[in-house]
């Protein structure tokens, strides 16, 4: 069967090479911790008897949100190493390479990923503050 | 590395040939020209629908405004018998309503289907007819549902509509349905335009403009559109269910059947927070863009401002609850969300400190852009202010519902949206209309709104503090708010008159003045290289972009384009085209083509816009009738527009590249358009399931006991018969591609079959039982849940239907076959609903009737 002509060069690189979900994966993460610390608490306050300590949610935050940042460093990491991120200001990286795409993509990354671990580090804090629903 | 083009090492174009630069732009010009005479409201070129959008969008704003000025007059004084409570119930509903869902929201999509393709150094967007679709949406919506107020049925329940009041018609009337069914169909506009602009920024950008210099406002835009994918449909969910109680008696929120009235506040917050930064995030834009202009150049932390953008899509999902401080949720929840929304902070700070750093390391050009975007930041920054205050829940707990929420809430819009928007008006006006705005003017407009508006807004800090509730028709003399009230409304006014001048300032006749110089700021984004005059198809020619300001560090790029030295410059084959490029390097990869006027839009928005008006009324009979005209209309559409087979499978794009005239899968804009859509389509589903373990977790005795679920049996074999007819689609596909379209055709035939005996085999299940939705809140539930699997097994089936009938007709061939590719990935979205279906409504009843 013939094939439609292919565009010249490769085709589109989005999910092999994952450079667009890097950017958007340690904002998830965060998301996916705030969604489930949500649930547990909201599931545990209307399911447990009224005021009861609230330990099992607490901790369960606690610790999703320190395996959550255990997490992010790990794609912190791949920004830096695979895609060159630096913690720069005065960055100007408008180099028209997929060499300059990369390192742009791995800093706003890295910057993402230092947010979402304070947001997550946010989001703990009420679980070692409070102690019951 | 990939072996891609190496754009840079193109060859040279052909040498300037005055007669074939005529010869061309005639053709160009006699495919995008615009239909003249009545003719025109055709029209579906970007620079059409965005100014139509733009003026429509400011026309609602000029109405909303009169009607908040009235709100005014009435609290002016104690006492005031001007306006009954009822009239002035609709006044402030149609107001927060009108200015949220028809001016902030539209006027975005407006101001980016005009800008983006230009700034994009692109034609057009790839999907014009559905921009002009949802330009039309937007009007006949808006106009219902603002007329409602001249026959005195105006929606009366807040622009937030909580129930039970809402719900209850003894207590609403006609006017909570009309604002429904009237912001369901305006929604449809909304997501519309989300699709279009998602597939625009990614897919249209021109040939070299890598991911690392995209234009802010591009990543904005990008940014803003996924989160309207995100945001609008649980609020489409809500209105569904809101709509089935009213209309049909459906227990969702009526406490006396199982219901819960705080259902709708989450359904409605998850819309409703986000959306403050979905009118915010664009405005801010603005600003981003015009900024570096100004400053001559480039912005400082640009990519610290991209990382900005997508925090705060992300972050700002995470709020909804702080609306809901008093409803006496737990207070761990509680605790997550004020973290949640002072965290929102850190993001929106970087971008604020980023345009300052900017300004700071620059010689800013003091202008009137300038102007309105420095009282912008200084607004909005108090209103951010307050915003962390009332994110603290003891502090909300005693401003809640008073007048220092309303002056937040109007700091942090005016500020974030309206101000900047001011002046990115006085800054395009110039690229809209080649002609420029009266200086002085625009001086006079911007300091009556700046004092007008805090002289209105700051003293109702204090009347939020001294206690004044929000929403009250009137108060007395003893009250002791009747000073600041007066204050504020003699602000409003002044206000007001800034605004006049504003309007009279923008809709002067300019017809005889002389012509803008064509890049009239310096700035260095491509919107400013269009030519000045009778040039509808947006480029001369689409040029190799591989620089962030083009203008600045490109110099000879202009004139290459107009000499029509880069790629199309020609329309030899009578059809609009764009280049299509991939997400990471806008590397070039086919070209697109895209419909040219038609009514068909029109028919089908007018149409649809039918089937809400008159389901509003409950004429079933009429609303039926409508459905099925809407549904030829869209049919026509996909027909005649859409997959085209082209005359030639590849074209000459000119330097030196060849490219493909037809797409389909992945590469294709319209695959991106189906999965774009289908995920929004998820979010609403996402809604319901949400609704279901709300009721779950909210009533003790929510699931019934095992005997009264829908049966086991029937259930399990209606997901195997649906899941059949799933594997019976993507079959056909495979049998096209092999080249046999008859068993193509069967295949497709029989999972509509297949597929409709197990959706009835769910309706048996469930009725088997006696589940009734008007008794309870689980029965509604269960019925809702199906009927939402049924409602787009119907969809599926017409879109059968029409795959069949390509396939039968040869548009849809072994080769050329993105119908059936795109009627599979919609496939592969109803699936996961009907396996998500059952798992709520036969296996976790079960499994918590074992527990």
């Amino acid at each position: 069967m013939p094939e439609l002509p292919e565009p010249p060069g490769d085709a589109p690189r989005v999910i092999d090479q994952g450079s667009i979900w890097i950017l958007v994966a340690s904002p998830s993460i965060w998301a996916a911790h705030f969604l489930i610390s949500y649930w547990v608490a909201a599931v545990y306050c209307a399911k447990a008897p009224n005021a009861a300590p609230l330990m099992e949610p607490r901790w369960i935050a606690i610790g999703l949100g320190v395996f959550c940042c255990a997490l992010i460093a790990w794609l912190a990491w791949i920004a830096v190493k695979r895609y060159g991120g630096v913690f720069l200001i005065f960055e100007e990286i408008t180099e028209s390479s997929e060499r300059g795409r990369d390192k742009f993509v791995g800093h706003v990354s890295l910057l993402l990923c230092v947010l979402s671990a304070v947001a997550i580090v946010f989001n703990i804090i009420p679980g070692l503050v409070l102690g019951q629903c | 590395m990939t072996d891609e083009i190496d754009l840079s090492q193109l060859p040279p174009a052909e040498p300037y040939d005055k007669a074939r630069d005529e010869a061309q732009r005639a053709r160009l010009l006699d495919v995008w020209k615009k239909p003249t005479g009545w003719r025109g409201v055709s029209a579906v070129n970007n620079s059409h629908v965005g100014k139509w959008y733009l003026l429509t969008s400011f026309a609602f704003f000029v109405f909303a405004g009169i009607l908040a000025l009235l709100i005014r007059v009435q609290l002016a004084v104690p006492d005031n018998p001007l306006f009954s409570q009822s009239l002035y119930n609709q006044l402030f509903t149609l107001h927060g309503t009108a200015m949220m869902f028809l001016f902030a929201v539209p006027i975005f999509e407006a101001v980016a289907i005009i800008i983006l393709p230009e700034i994009l150094g692109a034609r057009d967007l790839p999907f014009p007819r559905l921009s002009a679709f949802g330009f039309w949406c937007f009007v006949i919506g808006g106009v219902f549902v603002c007329g409602s107020i001249f026959f005195g049925v105006a929606p009366d329940g807040g622009w937030f509509m909580y129930t039970p009041l809402s719900s209850d018609p003894a207590y609403s009337g006609l006017g909570t349905d009309i604002w429904l069914l009237g912001l369901s169909f305006i929604e449809v506009s909304s997501i519309a335009a989300a699709v279009e602009l998602i597939v625009g920024v990614l897919k249209s950008r021109p040939p070299g403009m890598r991911l690392n210099l995209i234009p802010l406002y591009c990543w904005y835009v990008l940014v803003v559109a996924g989160m309207i994918l995100f945001a609008f449909p649980p609020l489409i969910a809500g209105d569904l269910l809101l709509e089935m109680e009213r209309a049909f008696g459906w227990a969702f929120f009526d406490p006396d059947r199982g219901g819960d009235p705080l259902l709708w506040q989450h359904l409605f917050w998850i819309f409703g927070h986000p959306e403050v930064y979905i009118i915010f995030l664009p405005s801010i834009a603005l600003i981003a863009t015009m900024l570096p202009t100004f400053a001559g150049r480039p912005m400082v932390g640009h990519s610290w401002i991209v990382l900005s953008a997508v925090s705060v899509a992300f972050l700002s999902f995470g709020l909804w609850v702080h609306h809901m401080f008093t409803t006496g949720l737990p207070e761990i929840s509680l605790a997550f969300f004020s973290a949640a929304s002072e965290a929102v902070a850190v993001p929106t700070g970087i971008q604020i400190f980023c345009f300052i750093a900017t300004m700071l390391v620059a010689k800013v050009r003091p202008s009137v852009p300038m102007l309105f975007a420095g009282g912008a930041l200084a607004i909005f920054v108090f209103g951010g202010l307050t915003g962390v205050m009332v994110a603290l829940v003891p502090f909300d707990w005693q401003a809640h519902d008073s007048y220092f929420v309303v002056a937040h809430l109007h700091y942090t819009l005016i500020g974030g949206m309206l101000f900047p928007l001011f002046a990115g008006i006085h800054y395009w006006y110039p690229f809209v209309t080649k002609r420029k705005m009266n200086d002085r003017a625009g001086k006079w407009s911007f300091w009556l709104m700046f004092g007008g508006f805090n002289v209105a807004f700051l003293p109702m800090h204090w009347t939020g503090i001294m206690g004044m509730p929000r929403r009250v028709w009137t108060y007395q003399l003893s009250d002791g708010w009747g000073l600041l009230n007066m204050v504020s409304t003699i602000g409003s006014f002044v206000f007001a008159f800034g605004f006049l001048v504003l309007a009279i300032n923008v809709l002067w006749p300019r017809g005889k003045h002389a012509a803008a110089p064509r890049n009239i700021w310096n700035a260095g984004t491509m919107e400013w290289s269009e030519e000045q005059e009778g040039t509808p198809w947006g480029v001369r020619s689409i040029p190799y972009v591989h620089t962030r300001y083009p203008l600045w560090e490109q110099p000879e790029l202009v004139g290459e384009m107009d000499r029509g030295e880069w790629f199309l410059p020609d329309a030899e084959e009578g059809e609009r085209e764009l280049i299509v490029t991939d997400i990471l390097d806008a590397r070039p990869l086919f070209v697109q083509r895209v419909g040219g006027p038609s009514f068909l839009t029109l028919g089908a928005a007018f149409c649809l816009g039918a089937v809400f008006i008159l389901a509003t009324f409950h004429l079933w009979t009429w609303t039926m009738f409508f459905g099925a005209g809407f549904v030829a209309f869209v049919l026509r559409w996909l027909w005649t527009g859409t997959a085209r087979i082209p005359e030639k499978t590849t074209k000459y794009v000119g330097r030196g590249i060849t490219l493909p005239t037809y797409a389909q899968g992945n590469k294709s804009v319209g695959w991106w358009a189906v999965f774009i859509t289908m995920t929004g389509d998820m979010t609403a589903f996402t809604g319901l399931v949400f609704s279901y373990f709300f009721f779950w977790t909210a009533l003790p005795d929510f699931l019934p006991s095992l005997a009264d679920v829908p049966a086991f049996g029937p259930m399990m074999g209606g997901l195997a018969l649906m899941l059949i007819g799933w594997g019976m689609t993507i079959a056909s596909r495979e049998a096209l591609r092999k080249d046999n379209g008859t068993i193509s055709m069967i295949l497709l035939g029989g999972s509509v079959v297949i597929k409709t005996a197990g959706i009835a085999a769910w309706c048996y299940a469930a009725w088997a039982v006696g589940l009734d939705p008007t008794v309870h809140s689980f029965d509604a539930m269960v019925w809702m849940l199906i009927l939402w699997t049924g409602l787009h097994l119907i969809l599926d089936a017409v879109m059968h239907g029409y795959v069949i009938a390509r396939i039968w007709k040869h548009c849809c061939t072994p080769i050329f076959r993105a119908d059936v590719i795109n009627l599979t990935l919609y496939g592969h979205f109803v699936a996961i609903t009907v396996i998500v279906t059952f798992a709520l409504l036969a296996l976790f009843p079960l499994m918590m009737g074992v527990l």
